[in-house]
């Protein structure tokens, strides 16, 4: 593991927050633990791989609803709710919005930890992917105007002899364009860049 | 069919016993009832010297002319009133005996002449009504006072009965709006469960480290009992609020009583969307008062409170449970909600029985509530709040002196 990773657990009950601190922090995890939905949005989130475990009551707050207003707000971290008194239909828009898990209290620690490892799971796939992004992003911030058509070109599958023709350039222009491109993407092969750039489509419309 | 057979049977193999046993008792009664009637002859018969030896005295003293017969009237009166009309006529008897022999002429002989003749009989005749007067007044009076016990009997009896009805019903809508609150209920217990076992869970971990926190394990441990405990008096609370018990009263804190019911209903409210907040007097006196009841009570107004809510919009829901000594004398408590208020068509008739506006009520919450307030000699009401809504509230009168 190369980082220990951090558990958020909030809840209102204290000895039922307790305790899940006491058993996280037993089998090694780093844990932090709130009262509230509102500490814990004041709380600074570090940055590692992280999940939150999330009592879906609260007097005067609900669980889903503090689950859709930290979507709204960008914060993706993986969500675990834990309830005394559930039911399918709490369960399935939890799920919907995006839940790992929903456990009903009281819960076997197997089916905690592997809900944890689980969220952890997503969270480093997650990580690495928005890691890989960003550089991706600082790469094609890099290009310049010209370069960035021809990459849209290349991308739509036409040949050099094509987007010359369309951008009104030389064949041997283009091919130069096309190896800067190549070169500031870190891109090995025309499969790769093709494939970075339909991330970064895919990036602008999220 | 078996129990009457069971019963002969019993009744039969002690028959030797039992047959001593009553006939002792008859000898018993006989003798008693022998006393009885010597003694109500015995007066009979010294109250009928007593007025003889009195009006001789009177008739030597001074010299009177007239015998005072009127004294024989009052013996044989109060015989019969005492005695009944055996020991009644016994006097009439001996005072028809005395009268002849001292003062009928020719005195001291049984002779009557015949002047005194029609006085003589006009005086037997005379005690004789006098003594049936007497003794049919005392009989009249005797049947009066029987029959005014026996309606105390049956009064206190039937009172018994409705008191024991009315228990029995407000258990009833007790147990109807506690299951109302299953959800909320189950949730009060598995929070210390859930505590409980993860504690345990963490106990283990930390045993099975190598090597093994023993301090951490220590410190789980502590907390498993204290969890473990928790949902303990949890089941008890809720086990006191189901149990069918007479009502007992001891000194009571009613901030505490209501804080634990709030416990119980704050999940149910949170699930509804609405904010129950309780400003509770700090140091209240404490009350003689029946706990459950007055658990139910409050209950029973924050159920209605929340019932009030539903047409409320989501953020504004909400419910105050305040507590006060206004007076010095009593303890108020009030619930104040923000629903649509009272109907001025219905508010007469909330607190009737049977008298429900919700589809599924049964209406004898209100009233059940009433009347165990009352029974603990304070008042409950309804208001309706300035801006809108409603107040029920209720007082206790706060009792001189307390507990130590």
């Amino acid at each position: 593991m190369k980082e220990r990773p951090t558990i958020f657990v909030v809840d209102d009950d204290e000895p039922v927050r307790k305790a899940l601190g006491n058993l996280l922090e037993s089998v090694g995890f780093e844990v932090q633990v709130f009262g509230s939905t509102e500490q814990f949005r004041r709380a600074e989130l570090p940055d590692k791989p992280s999940c939150l475990i999330l009592d879906v009551r609260f007097p005067g707050a609900n669980g889903l609803d503090f689950q859709q207003s930290l979507h709204q707000a960008g914060i993706h971290v993986p969500i675990i709710f834990i309830t005394a008194h559930g039911d399918v239909p709490m369960a399935s828009r939890a799920l919907r919005a995006g839940a790992v898990e929903f456990l009903m209290k009281p819960f076997p620690k197997d089916e905690l930890l592997g809900a944890i490892n689980q969220a952890l799971e997503r969270d480093r796939v997650r990580r690495s992917q928005d890691e890989e992004l960003s550089a991706l992003q600082s790469r094609f911030r890099e290009l310049t105007s010209r370069e960035r058509e021809v990459l849209e070109l290349v991308a739509s599958g036409l040949t050099n002899k094509e987007i010359g023709k369309q951008l009104g350039i030389s064949e041997v222009t283009t091919k130069m364009h096309r190896g800067q491109v190549m070169r500031k993407m870190n891109a090995t092969s025309l499969a790769e860049l093709v494939r970075m750039s339909d991330k970064l489509k895919a990036a602008d419309f999220r | 069919m078996s129990s009457p057979q069971s019963g002969s049977l019993a009744r039969a193999t002690p028959a030797p016993d039992g047959a001593t046993d009553r006939k002792e008792d008859l000898d018993r009664s006989r003798l008693v009832g022998l006393r009885a009637l010597a003694i109500r002859y015995g007066i009979a018969a010294l109250l009928a010297v007593g007025a003889l030896l009195a009006s001789l005295g009177i008739q030597h003293l001074f010299d009177f002319p007239y015998p005072f017969l009127f004294l024989f009237f009052g013996a044989v009166m109060v015989s019969a009133w005492i005695g009944g009309m055996g020991a009644g006529l016994f006097a009439v008897l001996l005072s028809t005996l005395f009268v002849d022999y001292f003062f009928v002429p020719p005195f001291y002989s049984w002779q009557i002449s015949t002047t005194a003749e029609t006085y003589f009989l006009a005086f037997v005749v005379c005690a004789l009504v006098a003594g049936w007067i007497s003794s049919a007044r005392k009989r009249s009076e005797v049947a009066l006072e029987e029959a005014r016990n026996q309606l105390e009997i049956k009064v206190s009896e039937r009172t018994a009965a409705l008191m024991q009805t009315q228990a029995e019903l407000a258990r009833l809508s007790r147990v109807l709006s506690m299951g109302e609150l299953t959800a909320s209920i189950a949730h009060e217990i598995s929070q210390p469960l859930t505590a409980v076992v993860t504690n345990g869970d963490a106990c283990l971990q930390w045993l099975s480290a190598s090597p093994p926190n023993l301090e951490k394990a220590r410190q789980s441990t502590e907390k498993i009992v204290q969890d473990g405990t928790r949902a303990g008096a949890v089941v008890g609370r809720i086990r006191a609020l189901f149990k069918k018990e007479e009502p007992i009263k001891d000194w009571v804190n009613v901030n505490e009583t209501i804080e634990e019911l709030v416990g119980f209903l704050r999940h149910e409210a949170s699930s509804r969307h609405i904010s129950i907040r309780t400003q509770l007097l700090a140091s209240i006196p404490l009350l003689k008062a029946d706990r459950v009841q007055l658990q139910q009570v409050v209950l029973n107004l924050v159920m209605n409170a929340m019932d009030a809510l539903t047409e409320t919009p989501a953020k504004q829901r909400e419910i105050v449970i305040t507590s006060s000594t206004p007076g010095e004398r009593e303890i108020l408590v009030a619930v104040e909600d923000c629903g649509p208020g009272l109907n001025p068509e219905t508010v007469d008739k909330i607190f009737d029985p049977f008298f429900t506006t919700k589809p599924q009520g049964i209406g004898v919450g209100l009233s059940i509530s009433r009347s165990i307030i009352e029974s603990h000699e304070g008042l409950l009401w309804a208001s309706p709040n300035p801006n809108g809504g409603a107040t029920f509230q209720f007082t206790l009168p706060i009792d001189r002196q307390e507990p130590q």
